[in-house]
């Protein structure tokens, strides 16, 4: 197999748009591409991830569309949906197109738009992506889902509201340092504790909101990658499921799919969760940042809220995790969230994240977790 | 061409009666809720049913406060995952039980129930 490498990253402001998710995409694939100095022309393929836009904009066949707004109609396209995860696992695929030699260079990201509808709506499109039978049935909400693993934990491990908390407080603070996030605004962990229950023991601000935004990566051959400036080698890059149904879980305190995609992703790289120096984790709820820390290995089982409460997981702490802010502050685009943090990752590999950088950040690691904990994604990066 | 051994919609149909089901690999002897093609486990394929007792404990619990749009005029409901006394678990609405009273190892019953005109999975007091 051949060494595959990033060497262009895009994102769009997080936020409101009054664009289409196609419109977003072909902003951040521009812009991706401007970055690793090759025309459009260039790109082979697209590989894309768009989640709920059958539902918010009426809208299949979405890879196809994105290739036609971008101005590269006739590449060969494929949607991926893992629901959260989606472009995470559209970048896996293409990094495999790369290595097996098919391809040089290819175009992943995704784009999703959702602030277009209520917030009754949206919480129903992504409830689609729990079991419509035994589960949409019981008015399971994503919230939901994740307040069941942090009861869990709670139970098992005694983490605490105020542990959960303090991830928010952290992510919202790296937020302030990323002037693309959703949310650019320092918050209290009284302002946390406070806020209105959403599916208890989960509040308004231990949950990602909705975002609107597009994310786009150039993914080259080693060959392509020895030309460009700043080139980022794809180390590892992981993916595993778990059972579909809550109900299959057998221990909702833990994610096996994310342990079992990161031991796949360090045993590929021959690293360990000593060698990472930057994370870009998915924290669509506290809890889910608290869980994963753990599941990649870089705290013990249980420890996670100690972690996120002494600030080991902040900028300047012993494992910095999610510098752009997160989903918590910089937004959570569902189809773009995998693409976004691999841009981030590239970014701080490059020591080209100003304020919020990690200093001498050589080894980057990202986790995308789909809907239900039933889909984990993780890569690994590192710099020449 | 094999047949099932349950389908969704039998599962379903015997959950309404009051009866819920699940199947037990006849090579292994995992237990699993239906519908499954493969045993997990050991990847054969010899399930037979079996009636569950309905009784089991909660594992873990929330109150929804923001719901879908199908289920807003509901707020607030409590989902359980309830650990059943044969060992495997299922998601349920808790009903007639105060939430406040809702705790991880609280004894619980199964108890069927309708949602949009579909049989749902209920719990209620022991």
């Amino acid at each position: 197999m051949r060494r595959v490498a990033v060497i262009g990253v895009g994102v769009t402001k997080f936020g409101k748009h009054d664009r289409t998710s196609a419109e977003l995409f072909a902003e951040a694939a521009a812009d991706a591409l401007a970055d690793a100095e090759l025309p459009a022309s260039a790109v082979q393929a697209l590989y894309y991830g768009n989640v709920v836009g059958g539902e918010t904009e009426k809208q299949l066949h979405t890879s196809p569309q994105a290739a036609s707004v971008l101005g590269i109609p006739t590449v060969p396209t494929t949607r991926f949906e893992t629901a959260c995860a989606s472009s995470h696992a559209a970048f896996r695929h293409a990094v495999m197109d790369v290595a097996s030699g098919t391809s040089e260079v290819v175009l992943v990201g995704g784009a999703e738009r959702v602030l277009n509808v209520t917030t009754e709506e949206s919480t129903e499109y992504f409830a689609y992506a729990s079991d419509a039978r035994w589960e949409q049935t019981l008015g399971l909400t994503f919230p939901g889902v994740f307040a069941l693993v942090a009861r869990a934990h709670m139970t098992r491990h005694g983490t605490t509201e105020a542990q959960m908390a303090a991830v928010a407080v952290k992510n919202h603070k790296h937020g302030v340092l990323n002037p693309k996030a959703q949310f650019q605004k320092e918050i209290t962990l009284e302002q946390v504790l406070k806020s209105a229950m959403v599916a208890d023991p989960l509040k308004l601000y231990d949950c990602c909101p909705f975002t609107d935004g597009g994310a786009a990566v150039v993914v080259v051959s080693e060959e392509v990658a020895r030309k460009a400036r700043r080139p980022i080698w794809v180390l590892a890059s992981a993916a595993a499921s778990d059972w579909m149904l809550i109900g299959d879980k057998r221990d909702l305190s833990r994610v096996p799919a994310t342990e079992r995609a990161a031991a796949t992703a360090y045993r590929q790289a021959g690293l360990g969760p000593g060698d990472v120096d930057v994370v870009e984790l998915h924290d669509c709820f506290t809890i889910a940042e608290i869980v994963a820390t753990e599941g990649l290995g870089l705290f013990e089982l249980g420890t996670g809220g100690v972690a996120a409460e002494k600030g080991w997981t902040s900028l300047g702490g012993k494992v910095p995790v999610n510098p752009s802010g997160g989903l918590k502050a910089k937004g959570h685009p569902i189809g773009a969230t995998g693409a976004a943090q691999i841009a981030e990752i590239v970014t701080q590999l490059r020591g080209a994240a100003d304020r919020r950088q990690v200093d001498g950040a050589k080894v980057g690691l990202t986790h995308t977790l789909g809907g239900n904990t039933a889909t984990v994604l993780v890569s690994l990066f590192g710099r020449d | 061409m094999t047949e099932p051994v349950i389908t969704l919609r039998h599962f379903f149909e015997k959950a309404r009666e009051g009866q819920l089901t699940a199947v037990r690999c006849g090579h292994c002897g995992e237990l699993a809720v239906p519908p499954k093609e493969f045993c997990a486990s050991c990847s054969q394929r010899r399930w037979e049913p079996v009636g569950l007792s309905g009784e089991g404990t909660i594992a873990s619990y929330t109150v929804i406060r923001v719901a879908p749009r199908g289920h807003a005029a509901e707020v607030p409901y409590a989902i359980a995952a309830v650990q059943l006394r044969e060992g495997v678990s299922m998601l349920g609405r808790v009903v007639d039980l105060p939430i406040e009273r809702l705790a991880v190892g609280l004894p619980v019953r199964f108890r069927p129930l309708t949602s949009g005109g579909q049989t749902a999975i209920g719990f209620g007091p022991a």
